[in-house]
């Protein structure tokens, strides 16, 4: 009961700003509290929820990946490519997902060897990879008809669509590395104190390697949720994500200083972003404010954050 | 000219510690016994575990060891003393590995080891608790002393509990049950940090220990147990390497002591086989017969004053100071008595809750370090490394960093004229470097410290404010700081000098305060006092000491 309390209060103050958001929606709209409506946020939200799960595995490590948008993109450009050259759509998916994760492997062999800010690393890799999903659709949408992608979209699991509880299973995925695994230990270590892990005999260019690898595969699971929803290979899918990634990331309280933070407050940021635009839409905003809106509220979190911080310490 | 004998430091160490022991008084004088009896048989136990042969190590532009012997036995205490840059780190790092020796070999009993890297050390059972903590903040206690070394359990995951329960015990052991192995390293104390980092040794269970200066950032209390854990190390047999600075300590674990200077080896010798100043004497290789110089000042007025300042965090609680033109004014008291934080509340880094700070008697508002340095108000930093320099920036910028107005009133700069300023500095404070452009991290510690004492001077601030100004520095570097502040003052500027070590602040200063919880609880007249009542107040026992 104690430690339900204490977990209470440990709650990144984003959960409450959800919740105030929630509130302040359901006011306004009288169809907003309603079961379908919340079923289609967390819909909504599950493509970049995964994103960000790997996004925060960056941030662990005081990076940021800005290729993870495109790996999106890519992956459903490349899926759809090979599946009307012939590839089973099945074993095209699996192939577009390794390819991320060589895309990830990539970006980190760069940052670690060459020592290069991963931001810049990886807004290189960003527009490549754009690039190269740009040739293979010769920049239009390439489509492929198929009816696996219902069982992702369609089929429902206890109530909850199956696109739900692929965000879920990667939750748990990474939460688990996080805690249970050497790997997990080691992102933690490689943002927190990294001459640390090399004194611990960690190499952390392998390391490093490994982290944005596995956030390349886990951009590829994103990647293959998102071409189920569209049903077809675009290379603009996801342009933006990555900084929506990473602002959720930061929202749920991750820092890009000294490996602190975790998966679960990132659940509360992408929620939390993804209920303002819903909401905006139900309310009759028109998109061009919404933007604005979004922004403002991400810089309000953040500052809110720095402000409780920075007060606690004096 | 007054000076302060090394025995009359010794005794007032002697009166600290037994004050601080106090309530521990029983149990301390048995481990005392114990401890005594050991070290008589310390010598006889050992054979030798390390022997290193003709160790040559040479960095770009310097010789950092040049043809040194060593040896430890096993179950001794080996110190290394030396002054900055005369090769203890350097040494260390070739025993664990950490560097590869251009010359010289490493036997490890016997065997000639050619390690390459710390991982080979650490699985021979060479381990090192450094200076610099080795921890990952936000990975808890646990997870800290097990890095890389986790157990799994049998389905391939990491088994917290097991690590946790491990941890426990190895922070049991060393009477330090009350640290949470489940809280991140993080939310700890320093101190805290630094048993963390030794139970996280130990748990390799180790042959040998290298200890890099493990009681600069401890309290008096704090040291204490660490030396009863080391006395239990060595009776169990390993053999300890110990860096220090503080003389102070050496009788209490030493058995040996073997003194480096310039990367070459001077002498070892027995514990009891030297006195204090010949060890001075033989690190920094002149006669140094007195410690703390002071010349008569006379006071040309008031500089600062506060009256009655709070902070927000409740860490100062309504301190009334004042500072003399050409006065050293010492602030002694324990760590976490609020001295630091009233400098950084003078300082402008931490907002004044309510009181009142007056510079040349017209009050300020140290809205931010910008606005106290425009009155004129210098503050060298408690962490030198995190405050007070930019560290991968060379050794001229950051002599002009604070005066780069004052020298550059327009738009741009000339890299010849800071550099002209810069040698000028590395001259007068006999910075040892290659060159002005070095970044500051390649520096020693008290060369660095160095480097930030010719920051402020070359702006020229009216009122300096030091924060442990020789941390973890050596005689040699400490005793040039100290000539220095004497200079600072006879030159009309105003001082205040906080320090943890009393000797230092009963030696320096002119007046002395006594901070105890956040308030100002005694204040004292050079020579007006005696080092026990200074003892006691700082505990806020007050009145008489309490033998």
């Amino acid at each position: 009961m104690n430690s339900l309390k204490s977990r209470f209060k440990a709650l990144p103050p984003v959960a409450w700003m959800l919740v105030i958001i929630i509130i302040i929606f359901s006011f306004n709209s009288p169809n907003y509290l309603s079961f379908s409506n919340f079923r289609n946020i967390l819909i909504q939200s599950s493509p970049l929820m995964i994103l960000a799960f790997a996004q925060t595995c960056i941030v662990l490590t005081q990076g940021t990946d800005l290729s993870l948008g495109a790996q999106v993109g890519f992956v459903t450009v490349m899926t759809v490519f090979l599946a009307k050259r012939g590839v089973p759509l099945v074993v095209s998916m699996i192939i577009a997902v390794l390819l991320t994760v060589c895309i990830g492997a990539v970006n980190g062999l760069i940052i670690a060897k060459g020592h290069i800010l991963p931001f810049i690393a990886t807004f290189g890799m960003q527009n490549i990879v754009f690039s190269i999903a740009l040739l293979l659709t010769s920049g239009a949408s390439i489509y492929y008809p198929s009816f696996t992608y219902r069982i992702v979209t369609e089929s429902t699991f206890l109530f909850i669509p199956m696109m739900v509880w692929v965000a879920v299973l990667t939750f748990i995925l990474v939460w688990f590395i996080l805690k249970y695994t050497k790997f997990g230990t080691n992102i933690r270590g490689l943002g927190g104190n990294r001459e640390a892990m090399v004194l611990a005999g960690i190499n952390p260019t392998h390391s490093l390697i490994k982290t944005y690898a596995f956030a390349g595969f886990i951009a590829g699971i994103a990647g293959i949720i998102t071409l189920c929803r569209v049903e077809s290979g675009q290379p603009i899918v996801a342009v933006g994500w990555e900084f929506q990634a990473v602002a959720a990331t930061l929202l749920g309280g991750s820092s890009l200083r000294e490996g602190k933070g975790g998966v679960p407050g990132t659940i509360f940021g992408v929620l939390l972003i993804t209920v303002v635009k819903n909401g905006l839409n139900i309310i009759g905003v028109r998109s061009i404010f919404q933007n604005a809106i979004i922004g403002s509220i991400v810089l309000a979190a953040i500052i809110i954050d720095a402000v409780i911080r920075i007060r606690s310490k004096e | 000219m007054v000076e302060i004998s090394s025995i009359n430091i010794r005794v007032v160490k002697k009166v600290i510690i037994h004050c601080l022991v106090c309530p521990f008084v029983f149990n301390k004088k048995q481990k005392d016994k114990r401890i005594r009896d050991h070290t008589k048989r310390g010598g006889t136990m050992g054979k030798t575990i390390l022997t290193a042969h003709h160790i040559t190590k040479i960095f770009p532009g310097m010789k950092a060891l040049d043809d040194v012997d060593f040896d430890l036995q096993a179950g001794e205490v080996h110190i290394l003393v030396g002054e900055n840059g005369a090769g203890k780190s350097t040494l260390a790092k070739v025993i664990l590995g950490a560097y590869k020796q251009d010359g010289g070999e490493v036997f490890f009993e016997g065997e000639k080891m050619e390690f390459s890297g710390t991982k080979d050390a650490l699985s021979k059972g060479i381990v090192a608790v450094y200076q610099e903590f080795t921890l990952v903040p936000y990975l808890n206690v646990a997870q800290n002393i097990f890095l890389n070394r986790e157990f799994i359990s049998k389905i391939g995951i990491i088994d917290h509990k097991r690590m946790e329960t491990e941890a426990a015990a190895l922070l049991k052991s060393l009477n330090c049950e009350y640290i949470n192995v489940k809280s991140p390293v993080k939310k700890l104390s320093v101190a805290e940090q630094q048993m963390v980092e030794i139970a996280k040794a130990l748990s390799f269970k180790p042959r040998i220990i290298i200890f890099d200066e493990p009681t600069s950032a401890l309290s008096e209390r704090e040291a204490e147990s660490l030396f009863v854990q080391i006395h239990k190390l060595k009776k169990e047999g390993i053999g300890i390497v110990y860096v220090s600075h503080r003389m102070e300590e050496f009788p209490r674990i030493g058995d040996r002591i073997t003194i480096l200077r310039d990367g070459k080896k001077i002498s070892t010798v027995g514990i009891h086989d030297c006195t204090n100043v010949e060890l001075v004497n033989m690190m920094v290789g002149r006669d140094v017969s007195q410690v703390y110089v002071r010349s008569e000042n006379k006071f040309t007025g008031e500089a600062l004053r506060t009256e009655a300042l709070q902070d927000y965090a409740g860490k100062v609680k309504g301190v009334d100071i004042f500072v003399n033109r050409g006065e050293i004014v010492g602030i002694a008291g324990l760590v976490g008595a609020g001295r630091t934080e009233l400098a950084q509340l003078i300082f402008g880094i931490h907002s004044i809750k309510s009181g009142k700070v007056f510079v040349n008697a017209k009050e300020i508002i140290p809205k931010s370090p910008v606005n106290a340095i425009k009155n004129g108000i210098g503050l060298v930093s408690e962490d030198r490394k995190k405050q007070g320099l930019a560290l991968d920036e060379s050794i001229s910028l950051n002599i002009i960093a604070v005066s780069l107005k004052k020298i550059f009133p327009r738009i741009f700069i000339n890299k010849k004229k800071i550099n002209e300023v810069a040698l000028d500095y590395i001259k007068q404070l006999h910075i040892v470097t290659t060159s002005a452009n070095k970044p500051c991290k390649f520096l020693s510690g008290g060369n660095q410290q160095k480097v930030v004492l010719a920051k402020w001077l070359s702006f020229d601030p009216e009122i300096i404010i030091f924060d442990e100004p020789t941390r973890g520095i050596d005689v040699a570097a400490k005793m040039e700081i100290y000539r220095l502040m004497d200079r600072l003052a006879s030159n009309g500027k105003a001082i205040i000098m906080i320090s943890s070590e009393l000797p230092e602040v009963i030696g320096m200063s002119d007046r002395m305060y006594i901070m105890h919880e956040g308030k100002m609880v005694d204040e004292c007249i050079r020579g007006q006092y005696t080092s026990e009542q200074i003892g006691a107040k700082m505990l806020g026992v007050g009145g008489a000491a309490n033998e």
